[in-house]
């Protein structure tokens, strides 16, 4: 296994709320390796916004705060950095796309000088450098008529087409890791295609490492290397991508994978669509969390060890945390 | 470069910036358009008029109390020492809108300022520059600018300190209130996440967006000056060198009942002028909330 680029070593995140503290990632452990997708798939408020918010040293403070645990970035501690090695750090190494191109773009700007604004930042260019150099980004991501668009305002482009600024605002300081916090989920499905192919596009040109978080199992599917899978805070399973669509260990990851509608079996119309599955309840509230699993209220398999007691991930290359998997495989 | 099928082949439409959509709102509200033309025309009177018409409008001219029209020397007749009443609203405008003008700024300046870094940092800080712009709020307006003017010697610029300084806290409340909302939108973690820096999220990023209803009131902030120097000067609390629409209500205010037109004619003079501001201001804020409207 190559060195890791992005290395999360027991990240703990903890927010204070009215319901007192509140744990939001209880002790979570991932890897990025130069060049590869990770998938970090879950529902809302499993924590994966906060994984990415994390990483990128973004977590509100207050209410927030990292209470345990390292991120090393290239061999280099980030928890510890002080602002200004993370403002160097953030655009320039690692950077990241958000889910509503619809207001991650300053209203205010236009296209161009936003990222214009970006490529001033981390490098010494001129103003009419950084122009020339942002209608060529715009260029790069896809965007026709790129010298007229660099002049639009957001409200003027669609969605798609801001997705896309938002890729070249993300990409133009050449970052070594590329978070997307669910970049496609705000999209139409044809335009979901397309910004996948896009990132893929990046990924080969630049070697960028990408940090894909969705709820989209069909993300996964199409874009992940290896996928981690988020349940309240926790991760419940990890491994490659193949190995978690093919073989999904936790009642959660099948739950996940049951639910994606699967269209035109080979027989055809005769043969009636199964239902969809659903998991049954939601992600519970994080101040409720008690002992055990934290999915055993949901869970189909869960016995009583499960509510007494919290999993831990085991095994080799595909890991899980589940007490019902570990009774299955002896 | 290689580049990615593009997204829709069609070619761009020419960019509309946000200030352009906005004038194309305003150019169709007819009262804004009013307005703004009767401001133009009171600047460019009192800009200009005092070229063509020229003389000290402290000089004694014509017989006291000459009413209007009856002297073709003193169209709109003379004041109760025979001084020139034209001569003093040409004179007397430039220093009546001057005060407005700049006490406004001097709002804005103080109150995004404070306002701004309240909004933005919050915790303690926000607390702290809350409990100051409260204070400064529960002041009897008048009677602080009052105090001020007295402090200092009475001229046009202490007069518009003193009006700013007391007028600042509804800015600075309105800036924290638009910082507060903004700094929790999607664009300033966006901003956060290329690696911007606190002051340049501030001035660059929040401000901008802040910028219409703060712009809207200044408009407003003008109008309220300039009847605050009126007051102040009605009161003989400004520089009695300095003619100014306000000085001449207040040095007349004691023939009122022997002449009207010593006081009318600036009285009418600050009607039109803050009325007009009135009416850009609303103007403005109709232009850059366009929702705000239609409900």
């Amino acid at each position: 296994m190559a060195e890791p680029l992005l290395s999360i070593r027991d990240l703990k995140v903890e927010f204070s709320t009215r319901h007192g503290r509140v744990t939001a990632l209880d002790g979570i452990d991932l890897d990025l390796l130069p060049g590869e997708t990770l998938g970090i798939v879950g529902e809302s408020g499993c924590g994966k916004s906060i994984t990415a918010l994390a990483t990128m040293g973004l977590i509100p403070d207050p209410p927030g705060r990292i209470a345990a645990g390292h991120i090393v970035f290239d061999g280099e501690n980030i928890v510890r950095a002080d602002a200004a090695r993370l403002q160097n750090l953030r655009g320039a190494d690692i950077s990241m796309i958000f889910q509503e191109p619809m207001t991650s773009l300053n209203p205010v700007f236009t296209a161009g000088d936003q990222i214009a604004e970006a490529i001033m930042l981390h490098q010494s260019a001129s103003k009419a450098e950084a122009n020339r150099r942002a209608v060529e980004l715009l260029r790069r991501v896809g965007i026709p008529d790129a010298e007229r668009r660099a002049r639009s305002y957001p409200h003027e482009l669609s969605g798609g087409m801001r997705q896309r600024v938002m890729i070249a605002i993300a990409i133009s300081c050449r970052p070594r890791i590329l978070i997307a916090d669910e970049p496609t989920t705000a999209l139409d499905v044809t335009v979901q295609a397309q910004i996948f192919d896009l990132m893929r596009d990046i990924q080969r040109q630049f070697g960028v490492a990408i940090m894909l978080i969705t709820h989209d199992m069909g993300a996964i599917a199409e874009m992940a290397d290896r996928v981690a899978v988020m349940y309240a805070g926790q991760i419940v399973e990890k491994g490659s991508a193949d190995a978690i669509l093919d073989d999904p260990l936790h009642p959660y990851t099948r739950g996940l994978i049951g639910c994606i509608p699967v269209l035109g079996k080979e027989s055809g119309r005769e043969e009636r669509m199964p239902p969809l599955a659903e998991i049954p309840g939601i992600v519970p509230p994080l101040h409720l969390l008690r002992q055990g699993c934290a999915f055993a209220d949901r869970c189909p398999l869960a016995f009583d060890r499960c509510r007494a007691e919290r999993p831990v991930l085991k095994g080799e290359d595909h890991t899980v945390a589940c007490f019902a998997t570990e009774l299955e495989a002896t | 470069m290689s580049t990615v099928e593009p997204a829709a082949a069609s070619r761009a439409p020419e960019a509309i910036s946000p200030l352009k959509e906005a004038w194309a709102v305003y150019r169709r509200n007819a009262p804004a358009v009013f307005g703004a033309l009767l401001l133009l025309a009171i600047v460019a009177f009192v800009l200009y008029g005092t070229l063509i018409y020229k003389g000290d409008p402290y000089e004694i001219v014509w017989a006291p109390q000459t009413p209007p029209g009856v002297e073709a020397t003193v169209p709109l007749g003379t004041d109760n020492l025979g001084r020139d009443l034209l001569r003093g609203l040409l004179k007397g405008g430039g220093p009546t809108l001057t005060v407005g003008a700049a006490a406004a700024v001097i709002t804005l300046v103080i109150g995004i300022f404070l306002g701004g870094i309240a909004g933005y940092f919050g915790g303690w800080i926000d607390d702290l520059l809350m409990r100051i712009t409260e204070f400064f709020q529960v002041l009897p307006a008048l009677l602080f600018a009052m105090v001020i003017i007295t402090l200092f010697s009475p001229s046009t610029i202490t007069t518009a300190i003193a009006i700013g300084v007391t007028l600042w806290p509804q800015t600075a409340r309105l800036t924290r209130a638009e910082f507060l909302r903004i700094r929790e939108l999607e664009y300033v973690t966006a901003a956060r996440s290329i690696g911007a820096r606190n002051g340049r999220i501030m001035w660059k990023v929040i401000l901008p967006n802040a910028l219409p209803p703060l712009i809207v009131s200044a408009t407003l902030t003008v109008g309220v000056a300039i009847l605050f120097q009126a007051g102040l000067s009605f009161l003989g609390l400004d520089d009695p060198n300095t003619m100014s629409w306000g000085l001449m209500i207040g040095m007349n205010r004691q023939y009122i009942l022997d002449a009207w037109w010593p006081v009318t004619f600036p009285g009418l003079a600050i009607f039109l002028t803050v009325l007009a501001v009135s009416l850009v201001g609303d103007g403005l804020n109709d232009a850059f909330n366009p929702k705000l409207r239609e409900r």
